[in-house]
């Protein structure tokens, strides 16, 4: 079995301090951590490959400036790791991504279980596992806490209004993860020095791919395009509810609701 | 005066007409829960009433579900007239028994037949978790862009491009991005971040049923997860937070609230002094600084440590009978009451 985890990169948000009033966002310290809903996906993908036999392959969310993630996903237990490169793929957004991932997924025979974060922590994007899930025509999972593989089928557990349901899916599919969901693991010291230094077995399992070999070049052009930034106002507070405890409750329930299952 | 003008005056219905000719136009898929459309729904649609009102199109809203089209109930006005009431022009109905609970695949199947048809300009959906597994979903597969937690919107008129403000960081600060070529532009709209629409209630108009092919829903539910333990997660870190204080009265309400929601349980100092919570659970800057996305803090009066721990929480919700009590001054959503009254409401609604 093979499964594919899909993993990006986020700027730590604690080196960087945003001042709406200068209308700036200082950089202090740019240090770039593995996402976390990503990280809990790798360790989804580790925690099937304990319980049977797959090959882990780990691929790039989007376009990335150097290959650090992949390179800690193999430290970390993954069996291969490629490298999506090109200019083309410089300026990919999700809905590039997931056709440069669907294609790849063929290229390597197939993939039986994609898993990829659920959100991303930056921008809050959630399209990703979507789009790959249409793009390779198969089932998704969204927002799942656990993932486990028997019998040719995927079992996911979700949170659904007030309790937690296992649902099910034919393979393939694609699940996504929700960040914290499980306890991810660390990476291997000496397979982190080793795939660094470009030394022993490890090494090898780092390939590069040129995205613009495995679609065509209109594919590659991005959908959304980035018109600049702007700064939230003050945030209003205290609007007092009115009415009987069963309408605030009504009230209430429906604001939580909307915000709750991400 | 107009004498249609005087004929509203008079409490005249208005007919809401709806343009024949096909194509374009700004739609909204409503999320249903509970047997009501969601608030975010509605403000979808004034948002995108906005919007079709600059670009000169209509709005449509699309109700999915079982009994949704039943316009007998035992409700004054049914779902789809709330659509048109919230500023609808037309309203599109599927009604089947396979669209009872959302599952993506049926659900999938009839929007994607729909706007086969219709060639939407604009698809806005909730950013809760229906429209977060559909419009990417529909964005792939007509090949549009897709802007998501849209907080605000404008209009770049010369391309018919419409703009969206997406939080970073959770709303540190907001990144404007646009669909320019593509269409149709999808959009998912984050919860409480437009107004609410002016509901009028002389707006009406008759729903289009549409046709619902059974579908096999590709994802099956097992059955509920007993053994299945969420993992405990560090206050700091925790999404839901749901805190009880000295006036909370029954601190097993509040734990029942916890686990309804999938919160981490916490408190002020009056929670530890009472003996509800341990010493890692109070919210405090001398104790645990919180930033979740939602903190509902139960009969917690707020003094300055404890509302400086929760600044950085996304959404507020307050419950505490005293009208001056200082949480009122940060949270979103005050409920000047006593817990007592509200919490088994509460739950009972959320069950």
């Amino acid at each position: 079995m093979r499964i594919i985890t899909v993993l990006g990169r986020v700027l730590d948000p604690s080196g960087i301090v945003v001042k709406a009033t200068a209308g700036r966002i200082f950089v202090n310290r740019e240090e770039y951590l593995l996402q976390p809903a990503d990280r809990c996906a790798l360790e989804v993908a580790l925690r099937i490959k304990a319980a049977g036999d797959a090959e882990v392959v780990a691929l790039p969310r989007g376009p990335l400036p150097d290959d650090d993630v992949l390179r800690q996903a193999l430290a970390t237990g993954a069996d291969r790791a490629i490298y999506l490169t090109g200019d083309g793929f410089k300026k990919a957004d999700e809905a590039v991504a997931a056709l440069v991932l669907a294609a790849a997924a063929e290229r390597l025979g197939g993939a039986d279980l994609v898993l990829a974060g659920s959100t991303t922590m930056d921008t809050g994007q959630s399209q990703l596992g979507s789009r790959i899930a249409e793009a390779l025509g198969c089932p998704q999972i969204i927002g799942a806490w656990q993932a486990s593989v028997s019998d040719g089928k995927v079992q996911a557990v979700l949170r659904q209004g007030t309790a937690y349901v296992t649902v099910e899916a034919d393979l393939p599919a694609v699940v996504t993860v929700l960040p914290g969901a499980l306890k991810p693991r660390y990476p291997d010291g000496a397979r982190l020095v080793n795939i660094y230094k470009g030394t022993g077995e490890i090494a090898e399992a780092l390939e590069q791919w040129d995205a613009s070999d495995l679609v065509d070049e209109d594919s590659l052009k991005p959908l959304l395009e980035r018109r600049g930034q702007d700064f939230p106002p003050e945030r209003e507070r205290g609007a007092r509810l009115s009415g009987t405890p069963e309408e605030m409750a009504q009230a209430v329930a429906d604001a939580l609701r909307e915000r709750m299952g991400r | 005066m107009d004498a249609s003008y005087l004929d509203l005056l008079m409490a005249q219905q208005e007919e809401v007409s709806e343009e024949a000719a096909g194509g374009g136009g700004v739609w909204v898929v409503a999320d249903v829960s509970g047997g009501a459309i969601a608030p975010v729904t509605l403000e979808a649609i004034g948002a995108a009433r906005t919007l079709a009102d600059s670009l000169g199109a209509y709005v449509y809203g699309v109700l999915l579900g079982e009994g949704v089209s039943d316009g007998s109930t035992s409700l004054t006005t049914s779902l789809a007239q709330t659509l048109y009431q919230a500023g609808a022009d037309g309203v599109r109905v599927a009604d089947d028994p396979s669209l009872a609970q959302f599952v993506s695949g049926p659900y999938l199947s009839v929007l994607s037949d729909l706007f086969e048809q219709e060639r939407p300009e604009v698809i806005m959906f909730g950013a809760t978790r229906q429209g977060q597994e559909l419009a990417p979903r529909l964005a792939q597969r007509f090949g549009g862009g897709l802007i998501e937690h849209v907080a605000a919107l404008s209009l770049d008129e010369s391309t018919r491009t419409v703009q969206g403000s997406v939080p970073i960081y959770g709303g540190e600060y907001f990144q404007i991005l646009a669909c320019p070529e593509a269409r149709p532009q999808f959009l998912t709209v984050e919860p409480g971040a437009f107004p609410a629409p002016f509901i009028d209630n002389f707006r009406k108009g008759e729903p289009t049923t549409i046709d619902v092919k059974p579908v096999e829903p590709d994802v099956r539910v097992v059955g509920p997860a007993d053994d299945f333990d969420p993992p405990q997660v560090p206050l700091a870190q925790a999404d839901v937070i749901v805190a009880a204080g000295r006036q909370a009265g029954d601190i097993e309400t509040v734990k029942q609230l916890a686990t309804a929601l999938g919160a981490q349980l916490a408190g002020d100092r009056g929670a530890r002094d009472a003996g509800w919570i341990g010493p890692e659970q109070i919210v405090d800057v001398r104790g645990v600084e919180v930033a979740p996305q939602m903190y509902v803090a139960v009969g917690i009066r707020g003094d300055t440590f404890h509302n400086a721990a929760i600044e950085d929480a996304r959404f507020i919700v307050a419950i505490h009978p005293d009208a001056n009590a200082p949480i009122f001054q940060v949270a979103d959503m005050c409920l000047e009451v006593d817990p007592r009254e509200v919490l088994p409401a509460l739950l009972e609604t959320l069950e």
